[in-house]
This record gives structure tokens, C-alpha cells and sequence, in this order.
């Protein structure tokens, strides 16, 4: 019971913060929608079903926008709030460490529906990418569910001990991930070896998923078992450096 | 063993080092603290006040040794509800104001002090506490630090160098403060590089002198410890007798001459002094010195070098 109030109290002010604070949202949702509109409007990719490729594209997009939102945003999040001292603080406080950790992963969560909802908007508005009811819906539960693992990832850019490395890092992640899996081109356009090893990036396995539900497929297990296997690979990773760093 | 009347251990250190690579940034330090007290912890920086004070607060573990605060381990939540702090790094969240803060952190405890109770303790004005966090002075962060520190209504309060920066006033509002909460019954640590501040506001010093307790008592027994006092005076005498008689006397450390005068230092003036006339040498001129406080420490300090 208190708990649950701890809980309340704790998402209320997360979700405050992100609300004041619209820069770390404007570009998780700008880039992707500029880029959207790039390769659906202007350049002719020469691809040859355009309802198609405008819907896979839109789930390109959207996978992008949330993987970003959780490596970069949460990630230096993470480091700022350890570097200013204040989950140091929080550590001295009677608050359990697992409700300011869910108080972040919800204002996460909360974000990603929000990058889901405008950039599938921006998809319908922009080329009428239509889709049916549950395909939409399933394709967004399953870039909200799927980002699992950046999420985990991001938390490990949270160890590090300074924003500066942080910033860094994750934008060199977030970019490689997101060219390697076939974000901003898809890897069948991509020479054999780039093939190869955008078959085992998450970042494929998370568009993957999304890809196949615009073509009426469900994801399939290799999506699912992968994505899962960099999940515990991330926890494992970011518990060890955790403990770590304590002892220190 | 029967309880000390003095009261119940409210934080106690067993044995306790932290190695950091291969240096002991703390030593085997044991000591306990009692309800209701104001103790010190001075040092040089460097000494490892602050590794002490986040062990006990459960934010470092311990390389060995124990830190039991309540009798139990300080990241016992149930401890965490009796306890503040003031850390060293003022930490604010940004996208709060300073109210919010304070009542998120209130909401965390179960009997926490009212924000009124709050702001007229940490001396926060209505327009402060409507102001956004990090756009906060160093002084107003400071009185927010403190503010978050007290908001739970805590038995126990860690302040760890909590005066560095403020100016002469600001500090003396800080203590006077402190006093009433301690006069409430509230146990309070701090830690200290100024050697004053410690002697005016703590009943007890714990000094520290890299990594170890260098010595631990009430501010006038560090004191003299840390003085050298000195019995002088000229001798018509044989000087070599009056120089041996006095390295039999106990508490006499050194004896030398300087400026046709023998100086003898001790940490107790008086038994030298009897010694000297139960000898019945004929000696005049005697004076008796205390060397300045501030010196000693300093050249404490000084020792300490480059430690960190």
C-alpha cells in the first residue's frame, strides 16, 4: 500500500519532468519524421509496391525514434542525475531503489507511446499509409514491448561516469544500430557481408518484427529469441558494472 | 558488560577500512556514536572523513569491518527512514521546483516535518521555494540540501562539511540551527577541516589523521593533546643536571636550549614544574606556553601533504 503511493507520487513527478522538459522528446520525433518524409516523398528508391514500402518504412522509422528515445534519452538521463549527485542522494533516502528505477522506466514507456502515436500519424498524413486496425495496433505493442532491451542497453550508457562520454557513445550506438539493422535502408540493399551481420544487430530483430506484421506475418521466433538474448546479455552487463562501481 | 549510562549506540564502526587500490583511504577506524550527541569528525581533506561518512551512510561498502547505524545495516530501509543528509555535492533535480522537491522527498518518510516547519528551519523563502531548482544560488542549493536533509523529521543527521563556502553569517545561522535540533534530541555527525568549528558547536571530536583515528574526546582533551606546551626559563645551574632531572619527569617529551633558555616540552606543566622546585635547582625567569592551536593543526594538516 505504500508502495503503490511511493509508486504514484514517484511517476507523477517523472512524467512532470518530462513534460518541462520537450527538448529530449522534439528529437527523438523530428529526425525520424524528417527522414521519413526524405525517402517516401523525395527520393525515388525505386521500390516496387510504394503502399508497401511506405508502411515498412513508417515502421523503420517509428522502431528508430523509440530505440533512440531509449538508448540515448534514458541512458544520459541516467549519468546527468548520478553525475549532479542526486541518485546518490536518493540513495540515502528511505525510497527503494526498484520505485525510482520504475518511475523511470514508466516516463520511458510514456514516451515511446507518444513517439509511436505522432510518427504513425505522421505516416498516415504524410502518405496515407494505411493499414488495418490490427496492425496498427499490434505493430505499436510490438515496438513498445520490443524496446525492452534498449532500454536495458541504455541503463548500461547510464553507468558511465560522464555525460560527455555518454552523449558520445550512445550516438555512435544508436547510429551503427540503426544502419546495420536496416533502419535507414533496408539490409537487402546492402552488400552480403553488411547482410550478415545486420542479421544479428537487435536493431534488425526490432524493426524485424514490425516489418513482418505490415506484411500480415506475425514476428517471428527469431525476432523474439534474439531481442531476448541481448535483454539478459544488457541486464547481466549492467548489474555486474552496478555492483561494481559500489564496492569501489 | 553494563550498559554505559551515557546512552544507546546509535551508529557504530567496527574495524572498518575501505582500500581503494592500495591505499587505505580508511584504516580499522571503530567508534560509536550515542543518542542525542554532536560529535565531529575533523581532518585534513584527504583524511577520509567523507569515505567514513558514505560508508555509514551505506553508499560505499566496506573493503572490512562492520557499520551498523540503529543496529542494523545503514541500506536497511527501515534505518534509511530514520536518517538524512547533507552530502558534499548539493544535488537538484532539474525540471522541479524547489517545493516539489521538497515534498517528493517528505512523501518518501513516514512522519516527515511539514514544509512550513521545513522552510522556516532551512530559512527558504516563499519566493525560493517557488523557484525552479537549478536555478538556484549556491547558497539557496545549500538550504535546499539541508532542507531535503531534514524533511523526513530524521533521529539521525550526517552533514558532511556542510559549511564549506558560506560566508561568516550564513554559518553561524547554520549552527544555530543545528543546536536546535540537536536540542530536540537529534543525534547529529559532521565533519569539519576547521579545527573552531568543531571546538565550538561538537562534544565530541573524532579526529582523523589519514584514515585512522588519530584521537577521539571531548574538544578540550583534543585540544591539549594537539598543543605542545612548553615549561621554559634560564638555569644558573648546571644546565646538562637540570636537562637530564627533567627527561626523568613523566609527561616531559623533549628538552633543549635555545636563546640561553631551556625549554622543556610535556603535557603536563605542572609536574614539571614541581620537579623542578623539589630539586631545589636554582632556575628563574620560568614561563609557561601554550603553542597556538591553529598551529598544531595546521602542521597536522601539513604532514598530511598531498594525500588528496
Amino acid at each position: 500500500m505504500k508502495n503503490l503511493k511511493l509508486i504514484t507520487i514517484q511517476c507523477r513527478m517523472e512524467l512532470l519532468r518530462m513534460i518541462r522538459n520537450p527538448y529530449y522528446i522534439f528529437w527523438s520525433l523530428a529526425m525520424p519524421i524528417l527522414f521519413y518524409f526524405i525517402f517516401t516523398r523525395i527520393v525515388d528508391t525505386g521500390a516496387a509496391e510504394a503502399g508497401q514500402w511506405q508502411a515498412h518504412y513508417l515502421m523503420s522509422m517509428t522502431s528508430f525514434s523509440v530505440m533512440g528515445t531509449a538508448i540515448m534519452s534514458l541512458g544520459i538521463r541516467l549519468v546527468q542525475e548520478r553525475v549532479q549527485g542526486w541518485s546518490i542522494y536518493m540513495r540515502v533516502t528511505p525510497l527503494p531503489g526498484s520505485v525510482y528505477f520504475f518511475g523511470k522506466m514508466f516516463v520511458q514507456a510514456i514516451m515511446h507511446l507518444l513517439c509511436i502515436v505522432v510518427i504513425f500519424t505522421a505516416g498516415y498524413l504524410i502518405n496515407g499509409v494505411s493499414l488495418s486496425f490490427w496492425q496498427w495496433l499490434f505493430s505499436g505493442l510490438w515496438i513498445l514491448i520490443a524496446s525492452i532491451p534498449f532500454l536495458a542497453l541504455g541503463t548500461l550508457i547510464g553507468a558511465m561516469r560522464r555525460v560527455d562520454t555518454a552523449s558520445g557513445v550512445s550516438n555512435g550506438i544508436y547510429l551503427a544500430l540503426a544502419v546495420t539493422g536496416g533502419m535507414w535502408f533496408p539490409i537487402e540493399a546492402m552488400p552480403g557481408f553488411m547482410q550478415a551481420i545486420g542479421k544479428w544487430m537487435p536493431s534488425y530483430h526490432f524493426g524485424g518484427g514490425a516489418w513482418a506484421i505490415t506484411r500480415g506475418e506475425a514476428p517471428g521466433w527469431d525476432h523474439i529469441l534474439i531481442l531476448t538474448g541481448y535483454l539478459l546479455v544488457f541486464m547481466i552487463l549492467s548489474t555486474y558494472i552496478r555492483k561494481k562501481q559500489q564496492a569501489d | 558488560m553494563i550498559q554505559q549510562l551515557s546512552g544507546e549506540p546509535i551508529v557504530e564502526l567496527k574495524q572498518v577500512t575501505k582500500t581503494f587500490g592500495s591505499k587505505k583511504a580508511v584504516n580499522r577506524v571503530s567508534f560509536t556514536i550515542e543518542r542525542g550527541s554532536i560529535t565531529a569528525i575533523l581532518g585534513p581533506n584527504g583524511a577520509g572523513k567523507s569515505t567514513a561518512i558514505s560508508m555509514m551512510l551505506g553508499l560505499k561498502d566496506t573493503s572490512e569491518g562492520e557499520v551498523l547505524l540503529f543496529g542494523q545495516s545503514p541500506k536497511d530501509l527501515k534505518v534509511r527512514e530514520k536518517i538524512g543528509a547533507m552530502l558534499q555535492e548539493v544535488s537538484v533535480m532539474d525540471g522541479l521546483r524547489t517545493r516539489e522537491i521538497i515534498n517528493l522527498i517528505r512523501s518518501y518518510y513516514p512522519n516527515p516535518m511539514t514544509l512550513e516547519e521545513i522552510a522556516a528551519l532551512s530559512g527558504l523563502t516563499p519566493e525560493e521555494l517557488g523557484k525552479w531548482a537549478v536555478k538556484m544560488s549556491g547558497g539557496q542549493k545549500r538550504k535546499l540540501s539541508f532542507a531535503l536533509a531534514i524533511a523526513g523529521n530524521p533521529e539521525l543527521l550526517f552533514f558532511d562539511e556542510p559549511t564549506v563556502g558560506l560566508d561568516t553569517s550564513a554559518r553561524r545561522l547554520f549552527w544555530q540551527t543545528v543546536r536546535g535540533l540537536k536540542a530536540q534530541g537529534k543525534t547529529i555527525l559532521f565533519t569539519t577541516h576547521y579545527l573552531q568549528e568543531a571546538d565550538d558547536i561538537a562534544e565530541r571530536i573524532v579526529l582523523f589523521h589519514q584514515g585512522q583515528v588519530a584521537a577521539d574526546g571531548t574538544p578540550e582533551a583534543i585540544k591539549s593533546k594537539l598543543t605542545r606546551r612548553t615549561v621554559s626559563f634560564i638555569a644558573d645551574a648546571d644546565g646538562q643536571q637540570v636537562i637530564r632531572l627533567l627527561h626523568e619527569v613523566p609527561g616531559v617529551t623533549d628538552v633543549y636550549e635555545q636563546d640561553g633558555r631551556l625549554i622543556a616540552v610535556t603535557s603536563d606543566t605542572d609536574t614539571a614544574l614541581a620537579a623542578l622546585f623539589r630539586a631545589g635547582l636554582t632556575v628563574r625567569d620560568i614561563r609557561i606556553d601554550q603553542g597556538s592551536l591553529d598551529e598544531a593543526f595546521d602542521q597536522l594538516t601539513m604532514s598530511q601533504g598531498e594525500a588528496g
